[in-house]
């Protein structure tokens, strides 16, 4: 099944919770290329965020198969080295540490490298930079605005140079004006990075900055169209 | 910023619980070194004491209360040269004690006090020949000794010196007469220190016990038992005489710090459990108000094993500022006390490593038995429930 140029394989996947009464996943298949930017839309409960999880192996499936950025995910055992080298992932809530700086939260993946206080330092700062953050580095979360909180979570998603960005609706919680700010910086670092994104939303017109549009209904693709 | 700095910086994201939990456990530890540090200086103290008398038997009048074997009844003098003549016995002296109140001014009862010496209990003055000192356990004296007969001289120890602030030269009136001051001397015995020392017929005629004295100090032969030398003495004047030793005297005081040392440790348990208590309930409320955020660091690829050691290692860091907030505390604490009550000159406090190890080595363990499950939870929370969890 393996060819070359997805990223991410996923076969007939289940995943149901609460002992078998809630089936978020019923059987999905999807593939999606390497550097694809995807929208994934549904209605609420349909199973956008538990496949997310999956993508990003928050959580393991019941049944399936799904392989991403050539790892088995049913089968590796440990999975938080994956994440820590593969995976960016950017929430609707930026889940910021409060007591860190801007700096320190986006240092935090990196405590799992090999990298030294100082390179950390360094590569926190150039991401800060890329967002455009780089005057509030040494400013506490609680005291910047929503956009600059998912600013400085989406330095943080990409800290550890992934080769996949999940976003879970990272727009969900902001006006549409900072909204757009947000959704440009991820178009433009997808493109300047050359790294997958998907991205969860559940508005028409965000959506529509994708490659791609994926309809998810009963924890299943209804479809999937290129814009 | 390293993992260590983000540990350290983690406990006073709630000042107000962390502090708590470090007042419960300084309180622990502030006991712990604080009795550490009394009973230390207890020890060293009596052992001072009683290597310091170069008698090994004390002998007293029979049916007196000898505890402490200073002895509190009277003997006709002539027996310290019956004693003398027994076999074993290499020297003997006679020996009065008095305890005089220097702030009211007024004689008190001769013979002492049971365990007189201590300075509330009036200033201790014991009469002794000059040349049998040494008996007595004063060996040398920094300036001259009394000599016997003198009517106004004296030698007071180094912490009777400091207390009266008197040096050689000066004078002390007791009993309503000026005695000049012709040596001081040091034994490190808290209660022989704290007194003076005068010629025994003086203080016989002073305090009206002519001929008598309150025990008679006992040097044995080299190669003889004090055991045996004890029954020779009282089996020779039975019902007149009665023995103590030094060893005796050790094995009483020994026991009562030994239950000192018992308490403390059983104090010291108490401490870990009701301070482990506390710290098991601040990092599982603190684990609980991170749910979000720890589903947040195992979504960035932290291991389950750096989760468990960033709990545990905040849970120490808790543990160990009590231990500093604690040892400083006691230390204060004690030194305040000491210096202003009477037990000052008589406790010297120790400061000995041991105790400060034992109270860091507490909290260490305080901090790991009260961090553990809180970090074991944190290790296993599902990154999903995590990141699900409002
Ligand atoms: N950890 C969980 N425990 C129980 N039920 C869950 C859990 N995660 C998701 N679900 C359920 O699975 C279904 C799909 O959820 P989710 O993937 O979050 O949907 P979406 O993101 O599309 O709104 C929902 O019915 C949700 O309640
Ligand atoms: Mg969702």
């Amino acid at each position: 099944m393996n060819n070359g140029n997805n990223i991410i394989e996923i076969r007939n996947l289940k995943k149901s919770y609460d002992k078998g009464k809630i089936n978020a996943l019923n059987g999905l298949d999807l593939e999606i290329k390497k550097g694809e930017f995807v929208s994934i839309m549904g209605p609420s409960g349909s199973g956008k965020s538990t496949l997310l999880n999956m993508i990003g192996a928050l959580d393991r499936g019941d049944e399936g198969s799904i392989e991403v950025a050539g790892v088995d995910l049913m089968h590796k055992s440990s999975l938080n080295e994956f994440r820590s080298t593969e995976i960016g992932f950017v929430f609707q809530m930026h889940n910021l540490i409060p007591n860190l700086t801007v700096l320190e939260n986006v240092e935090i993946p990196m405590y799992e490298t090999k990298l030294s206080s100082k390179e950390m330092h360094q590569r926190a700062l150039e991401l800060l930079k890329s967002v455009n953050l780089e005057d509030k580095i040494d400013q506490n979360p609680t005291k910047l605005s929503g956009g600059e909180r998912q600013r400085v979570a989406i330095a943080r998603a990409l800290v550890n140079h992934p080769s996949i960005i999940l976003a879970d609706e990272p727009t969900g919680a902001l006006d549409s004006k900072t909204g757009d700010i947000i959704l440009s910086l991820l178009k433009e670092l997808h493109q300047k990075e050359r790294v997958t994104l998907v991205m969860v939303t559940h508005e028409p017109y965000v959506a529509q900055m994708a490659g791609r549009i994926i309809n998810v209904l009963d924890g299943r693709i209804e479809s999937s169209n290129l814009t | 910023m390293s993992f260590i700095s983000l540990v350290v910086k983690n406990p006073f994201r709630n000042k107000t619980r962390s502090s708590l939990a470090i007042v419960g456990i300084a309180i622990g530890i502030m006991v712990i070194v604080a009795l550490g540090m009394i009973t230390g200086g207890l020890k060293t103290s009596t052992q001072s004491t009683l290597k310091a008398g170069s008698a090994e038997i004390t002998v007293i009048q029979a049916g007196s209360s000898g505890s402490g074997g200073f002895g509190s009844g009277s003997i006709n003098q002539s027996r310290v040269a019956d004693v003398q003549k027994l076999s074993g016995v290499k020297d003997a002296a006679g020996t009065l004690r008095a305890s005089y109140d220097l702030q009211g001014s007024n004689s008190s009862s001769s013979s002492g006090s049971p365990g007189g010496g201590l300075p509330s209990m009036g200033f201790s003055i014991t009469g002794i020949n000059s040349d049998k000192l040494s008996l007595a356990g004063v060996d040398s004296v920094n300036g001259t000794a009394f000599t016997n007969g003198s009517v106004n001289e004296i030698i007071v120890g180094k912490t009777a010196a400091q207390d009266l602030n008197k040096t050689v030269g000066d004078t002390v009136n007791l009993y309503g007469k000026d005695f000049k001051i012709t040596g001081i001397f040091e034994t490190g015995s808290f209660m022989t220190d704290s007194g003076a020392f005068m010629s025994l017929e003086t203080l016989q005629n002073l305090t009206n016990n002519q001929n008598k004295v309150s025990s008679i100090a006992v040097k044995i032969n080299d190669n003889a038992n004090t055991t045996e030398v004890s029954k020779t003495i009282q089996d020779a004047y039975p019902n007149e005489l009665n023995t103590t030793t030094a060893a005796a005297q050790e094995s009483r005081i020994n026991q009562g710090l030994s239950f000192i040392d018992t308490a403390s440790w059983a104090i010291s348990l108490l401490a870990i459990f009701i301070g482990g208590v506390g710290v098991i309930n601040t990092m599982i409320m603190s684990v609980y108000e991170r749910t979000r955020e720890i589903g947040v660091l195992k979504a960035v690829g932290w291991k389950d094993r750096r989760i468990l050691g960033m709990i545990l290692g905040e849970s120490i860091v808790l543990t160990l500022i009590a231990a500093v907030v604690g040892t400083v505390v006691a230390v204060v604490g004690v030194e305040v006390l000491l210096s202003v009550s009477t037990f000052g000159t008589v406790i010297q406090p120790s400061f000995s490593l041991d105790i400060f190890l034992r109270a860091f080595g507490v909290a260490f363990l305080v901090g790991i038995i009260g961090g553990l499950y809180p970090a074991y939870r944190a290790s296993r929370l599902a990154p999903t429930e995590a990141l699900r969890y409002e």
